[in-house]
Formats: structure tokens, C-alpha cells, sequence
């Protein structure tokens, strides 16, 4: 039978793939000699311990975006004109915006929380089921948040870098986030049954689909470019996250009408006062 | 990181604390050799991203661009001082020769990575927005947005080191250009040993694709 040979090859390539992995579990980063002060900084700074682990995986990602993920990547966009991606990328972001919005609160920024309800509110309603970007044009601009960035806001260090598997860039803060964000999600919890686990899974694979095709070129530029990609990506994600985070920190806006008389607090240039 | 997170901090803040801010700067560390006003470095990126958008945005042909794009970049970035800081401590432990080839190397690898995207960039419209000081440095923010993509900042770091104003990093989105340079060769070092001539031999390599 076709199906039990091809279902052995495959379990032995599973088989070979979670023995390298466990191998590799056990493998730690070796830190360079304690009297070499600036490498010891430079091996702190990194703070990538499970080096050796992260690169395994690393590696296995790398292979199964090959296949997969960056081919089914290429033929979406071939395949659909740039307002439908754009229609799906919105609807994708709407589905967020509940999450979003708890974080916002959980933060205690109420101008973020109040952008997001509002883009909830008339996106879904004026903007047809979230196809339709409308929010941003009325002044309720969208903005990242999540319980990685709400954990950081809170004072919680990032921790070391790990690769995880299907997951890639992470850290101890930001799976834990990852999964906050699960449990966070309404979606997670109305309904079970066919016709609902469909749409669950029609919407994981349209995020990886929207999100690996936005970033189609930069990647490939990245590990054409780099002389060490896993490096170069570890440093692009931690100084985009650092960003994200800034920004949220930063976003101080007031929330005291616009006739009430002017208090010390600078407000985020560029946002219109209401 | 924290670097990084200093100037988008301070880019928030309005305009007056950034001019009150630099003024207690110049007080306080006298008569600096190399210092630059955030209005003069806000002039100077104002008029690079003029000549980027006419140059990407002109009719020529697609060398004829990429010519024009490498005398912008010669003119106006300090490109010796950003391979330096790529280097990081490998710079000093390295023999004048390999400083030498090295240097050339990284100059051909950052003009080739520039100008081969000069066709991504048809379109592009950049906006400079405002200034804040970084320590003796200027940090410029500017909105790049290209056709059928959402709107980026990019900040762009401006130094007087080498007696007139250059670019000495630019950061998208919140991501430093040289700082990931930098982290990539390093990371590579410490996978060779941390041998220089391998990063030179691997830059070559580059360089000649």
C-alpha cells in the first residue's frame, strides 16, 4: 500500500528531525573566556543562551518555509490583486482589534483603548465586516499591541532569545504573551464544531498567508544579504519589538477635552484632539 | 538596544524640549569639536531626500539611477565611520592592511545593496518631519512611503564627526541599518574563530556577486 510506505518515510523523517532537535536540547552556547571582558559583554548582550537549540530550529523553520510556507506565500500574491489582500489584511486586523483593545486597557492607555474600540466599532459596522479600513481615515489610527508588549509595559524583562518551532523569534516573555493573547481572543472561546473549527482554521492560515506575504521581499533580502541570517533576524526582531514597545510607552496622550485649560502633559504630536 | 530606545523616546517629546534640551547640551559640554543644530541637520536631510526622490523618481534608466544614487551616498554618509562602528572591537585588533581592505570591501557591499533596490523605490515620496538631538548627534525623522505599502518612518542619524554634517545610521521602523550590520558581523566572527580575514574573505565574496 502507497499510503503505509509514504506514512514511514514521513515518521522516519519526523523521527530523524525530533532526535536532532533533542539532540541539540541539551547543547548550550559555550561563553568565551572570562578575561576577555569585551567578548563577555558582547556574549551578554546577545543573551541567546540556547544558541544552539534556537539554530536547530532555526534551521527546521527555515526548511518547511521553503516548501511550504514562502511557495503558498508567492502564489497568493501572484493570485490576488493588492486591494484583496489589502480587504484580507483588514479583516485579519479586525478580528485582533478585541485583544488589542484588552491590552490597551491592561496598559492603562486610555487614548490607545479608546482608538481601538472605536476602530472595532465602525470598522465592523461602516467598514462592512472590517473589509474596509475606515477608522483610520475618521482619526482612530490603527496601532500593535499585545500581552508581550502589555508584560514589558508592566516591567518584565524579555528574558533570553528563543527560535521556536512554526512560531519562529520569541522569548520566554513573548510566548507567554503568545499565549495570553489565545486565551484573550473571544475567538478562542465561542462555539465548537465543524463549521466553526473550519473558520478557525481558514483564518490561522490566512494570517500566515498575509503575514509571510508582506514580508516576501525583505526576507529574501535578509538571507541573501546577511552573512549570518539566524543573527541578523534575532537583531531585527528584538530592535523591532524595542520599537513597538517604545512606542507604547511613549503614546501619553490626555484624555481631558479640548476647552478644558492646558496641563503640562505633551500630547503625541500628530494626533488630532478631540 | 538602549540606543535604540533613547532617541524614539525623546522624538516624542515636542519640539521645545528637544531646542531647550540641546541648548543645555551645548552649555554643559562647552565647545564640542564635532556638534550639529537639530535645524541644520533637518536642512540637510530635507535636501538628501529631495535628490533621492528626484533621482529614483526621474526618467533615467535604471544605471543611469543607480550612478547618480552611489554619488549621493558617497557625498552625504560618513560610510568609513558607519564600517567602523560594524566592527565594533575587531576594528582596533585589526592590522592597517585588513582595516584597509576591509573598508573598501564594506564600501562596495553597502553601495551594491543600495543601489540594486533603486527599482523597488519608483514612486517614493519622503516627508521630513522633525528633529531631536542625540547626544552630539541629530536624529531626523522622515515618513518614506512607497506605492501600495503603508507609510515607514525612518529616522536618519546625522553626525558632524568628520567636520560636515553625514549619515551615519539610518533606522526603519525602529530598526538601526548599522546596528543589525553590526550584529550580523559579529555573529559571524564568533563563528570563525573570531578571525577577521574570514569576515574580509566573506565580504569579498560578497562584493563580487
Amino acid at each position: 500500500m502507497p499510503d503505509s510506505s509514504s506514512s514511514r518515510v514521513s515518521r522516519n523523517w519526523f523521527c530523524a528531525v525530533s532526535l536532532a532537535a533533542l539532540a541539540s536540547l541539551a547543547a548550550c552556547a559555550t561563553p568565551p573566556a572570562a578575561n576577555d571582558q569585551e567578548a563577555v559583554a558582547e556574549f551578554r548582550e546577545t543573551n541567546d543562551p540556547l544558541e544552539p537549540t534556537n539554530r536547530t530550529f532555526y534551521a527546521i523553520n527555515n526548511g518547511l518555509d521553503v516548501v511550504i510556507l514562502r511557495p503558498l506565500a508567492t502564489a497568493y500574491r501572484a493570485a490576488l490583486p493588492q486591494p484583496v489582500r489589502n480587504s484580507v489584511h483588514n479583516v485579519l486586523n479586525n478580528f485582533g482589534n478585541p485583544v488589542t483593545l484588552f491590552n490597551d486597557m491592561f496598559e492603562a492607555k486610555p487614548r490607545r483603548a479608546g482608538d481601538t474600540l472605536m476602530r472595532l466599532l465602525v470598522n465592523t459596522t461602516v467598514g462592512v465586516g472590517g473589509i474596509f479600513d475606515v477608522a483610520t481615515d475618521w482619526g482612530w489610527p490603527a496601532h500593535d499591541n499585545d500581552a508581550g508588549m502589555t508584560m514589558a509595559l508592566w516591567g518584565l524583562p524579555d528574558g533570553p532569545y528563543l527560535f521556536l518551532p512554526v512560531l519562529g523569534p520569541s522569548s520566554p516573555r513573548e510566548a507567554t504573551g503568545f499565549g495570553v493573547d489565545y486565551a484573550l481572543n473571544p475567538t478562542t472561546w465561542i462555539g465548537r464544531g465543524p463549521t466553526v473549527n473550519a473558520l478557525g482554521y481558514a483564518k490561522t492560515g490566512l494570517g500566515a498567508l498575509d503575514a509571510r506575504s508582506a514580508v516576501l521581499d525583505d526576507l529574501d533580502k535578509v538571507t541573501s544579504q546577511a552573512l549570518d541570517p539566524y543573527a541578523t533576524i534575532r537583531s531585527l526582531y528584538r530592535q523591532h519589538r524595542q520599537s513597538q514597545i517604545d512606542d507604547a510607552r511613549a503614546d501619553n496622550r490626555a484624555t481631558v477635552p479640548a476647552w478644558f485649560p492646558a496641563t503640562g502633559t505633551p500630547s503625541k504630536p500628530g494626533a488630532a484632539v478631540k | 538596544m538602549k540606543s535604540i530606545a533613547m532617541p524614539l523616546i525623546s522624538l516624542q517629546l515636542g519640539r521645545r524640549h528637544v531646542l531647550l534640551a540641546a541648548a543645555g547640551l551645548a552649555l554643559t559640554s562647552g565647545p564640542a569639536a564635532a556638534e550639529i543644530g537639530v535645524d541644520e541637520a533637518t536642512k540637510f536631510i530635507d535636501a538628501i531626500t529631495k535628490q533621492l526622490m528626484e533621482t529614483v523618481n526621474g526618467p533615467a534608466e535604471a544605471a543611469a539611477k543607480s550612478q547618480k544614487l552611489e554619488a549621493i551616498i558617497e557625498a552625504h554618509v560618513d560610510i568609513e565611520a558607519v564600517a567602523r562602528f560594524c566592527l565594533g572591537r575587531f576594528w582596533r585588533g585589526a592590522t592597517p592592511q585588513q582595516q584597509k581592505s576591509y573598508l573598501d570591501l564594506f564600501h562596495r557591499v553597502l553601495v551594491n545593496n543600495i543601489t540594486g533596490r533603486v527599482g523597488e523605490y519608483q514612486g517614493v515620496t519622503i516627508v521630513t518631519n522633525r528633529a531631536a538631538a542625540r547626544e552630539s548627534d541629530v536624529a531626523v525623522t522622515t515618513t518614506v512611503t512607497r506605492p501600495n505599502n503603508a507609510p515607514n518612518r525612518v529616522d536618519w542619524l546625522v553626525s558632524a564627526e568628520s567636520g560636515k554634517p553625514k549619515v551615519i545610521d539610518v533606522i526603519a521602523e525602529g530598526t538601526s541599518l548599522r546596528l543589525t550590520q553590526r550584529n550580523d558581523y559579529l555573529s559571524y566572527l564568533s563563528h570563525n574563530n573570531n578571525d577577521l580575514q574570514a569576515l574580509i574573505d566573506a565580504l569579498r565574496q560578497q562584493a563580487g556577486k
